[in-house]
C-alpha cells in the first residue's frame, strides 16, 4: 500500500463525485425535457411566488384580527370598570345610610345620584356591545384564511406529486418494472390549480393518501 | 318591514363564518336562525319547508353556493325564497353570474354588520314592493 497524501485522495474523490452529480444532473434535466416533466416543474416552481402572496395574505389577515380584537378589548375594558366602580360606590352609600338611617337630605342625594346610574348604564352596556361585536367581526379571518389555506394545500400536493413523478420517472430500470406507475395525461396535469383530488382512487395517475406516497418513496429508498 | 319571526337558514362551509352570521342576525332581531354546512345540506333543509330568508357562501364543498341558488330558482317550491349571496368570490364575473342566476343581493367578505342590515332590509323592501 502506496503512502497517499490524504488530501490528494479527498481531492481526486471529490473531483470524481463532483463528476458524478454532474452527470447525474445532466441526465435528470435531459430525462425531464424527453418526458415533458420540465414545464410540469416550470408549473410547479411558478405556483411558488403565487403561494408567497398567499401567505403573505394569511399574515396580514390574523394580525389583522388579532389588532381588532385587542384594541376592541381595550376600549370595552375602562366601560366595564368604570360601571363596576360607580356601583361599587353607591352600594358603599347605601350600606352606610342603611346601618344610620338618619339625614333626609343626603338620602336624597343618594337617590338622585342611583336614579343617574341607572340612566346611565344602557348607554355603556351598549357601548361594550359594540365591542363584542367587534370582537367577533374580527373572527372572520378564519373563514378568508381557511379558504386560501385550502388552495395553498392544493398548491403543496401538486408539487409534491410533480416531484413522485420525476423520481418515478428516473428509478433506475430494474425498479421500474416493479414501480411503473403511469404518467399522467399531460391535458389533466395542465393546470395547477386542480382543487382536492375528489376521487384520487379512479385515477391511476394519482396517489390517493399519504400512506402510498409513503410507500412509493420508500421502495425508492427515500 | 321585515317580519324578524322568519325562519333563515345560513348555508357556509366554515362553522366560524356560520357562527357570525347568525350572531349578526341576531343582533338584527332575527332569532330563528338555522344552519347547514353546504349546498347540497342547505337544500335538502330547504326543500324540508319553512325557511323564508338564505344566506348562502359560495365556494363550498358537494354543492356550491351558486349551483344550489340554481337549483331553488328550478324548484316551484322554492323559487320565490330570498337568496342572499355571502362569500369571498370577488370578481365581476362571480357577481354577474350570480345575479343571472337569480340571488337577490351579494355580499363580499370581509363585511360589516351595517352591510349585513343594510342587504338584509333592502331585500325585504324590494319583496314587498
Amino acid at each position: 500500500m502506496t503512502s497517499q497524501d490524504p488530501a490528494a485522495r479527498t481531492e481526486a474523490e471529490n473531483f470524481e463525485l463532483i463528476a458524478r452529480i454532474g452527470q447525474l444532473t445532466r441526465a435528470l434535466h435531459e430525462n425531464m425535457r424527453e418526458l415533458g416533466l420540465d414545464q410540469e416543474v416550470e408549473r410547479a416552481a411558478q405556483a411558488i411566488p403565487d403561494a408567497r402572496d398567499r401567505l403573505n395574505y394569511i399574515a396580514t389577515m390574523t394580525e389583522q384580527a388579532a389588532e381588532r380584537a385587542l384594541s376592541a378589548t381595550e376600549v370595552a375594558q375602562p366601560l366595564q370598570d368604570s360601571i363596576e366602580a360607580q356601583a361599587n360606590g353607591l352600594a358603599e352609600r347605601w350600606d352606610s345610610w342603611f346601618e344610620q338611617p338618619i339625614e333626609l337630605g343626603d338620602a336624597r342625594e343618594l337617590v338622585a345620584d342611583t336614579r343617574a346610574y341607572l340612566a346611565w348604564i344602557p348607554d355603556q352596556t351598549r357601548a361594550t356591545n359594540a365591542q363584542l361585536l367587534e370582537i367577533m367581526m374580527a373572527q372572520d379571518f378564519q373563514d378568508l384564511t381557511g379558504q386560501v389555506i385550502k388552495k395553498m394545500m392544493d398548491v403543496i400536493r401538486e408539487i409534491e406529486s410533480q416531484l413522485v413523478q420525476v423520481l418515478i420517472d428516473n428509478i433506475p430500470e430494474e425498479h421500474r418494472e416493479r414501480k411503473s406507475v403511469q404518467k399522467s395525461a399531460p391535458s389533466e396535469a395542465s393546470s395547477l390549480l386542480n382543487g382536492p383530488q375528489v376521487a384520487a382512487e379512479k385515477a391511476d395517475d394519482v396517489v390517493s393518501d399519504q400512506s402510498q406516497v409513503d410507500d412509493l418513496l420508500d421502495s425508492l429508498g427515500f | 318591514m321585515a317580519d324578524k319571526n322568519i325562519n333563515i337558514l345560513v348555508v357556509d362551509d366554515f362553522p366560524t363564518m356560520r357562527r357570525i352570521v347568525r350572531n349578526l342576525l341576531k343582533e338584527l332581531g332575527y332569532h330563528n336562525v338555522e344552519e347547514a354546512e353546504d349546498g347540497a345540506a342547505g337544500l335538502e333543509r330547504l326543500k324540508a319547508g319553512g325557511f323564508g330568508f338564505v344566506v348562502s357562501d359560495w365556494n363550498m364543498p358537494n354543492l356550491d353556493g351558486l349551483e344550489m341558488l340554481k337549483q331553488i330558482r328550478a324548484d316551484d317550491a322554492l323559487k320565490h325564497l330570498p337568496v342572499l349571496m355571502v362569500t369571498a368570490e370577488a370578481k365581476k364575473e362571480n357577481i354577474i353570474a350570480a345575479a343571472q342566476a337569480g340571488a337577490n343581493g351579494y355580499v363580499v367578505k370581509p363585511f360589516t354588520a351595517v352591510t349585513l342590515e343594510e342587504k338584509i332590509n333592502k331585500i325585504f323592501e324590494k319583496l314587498d314592493n
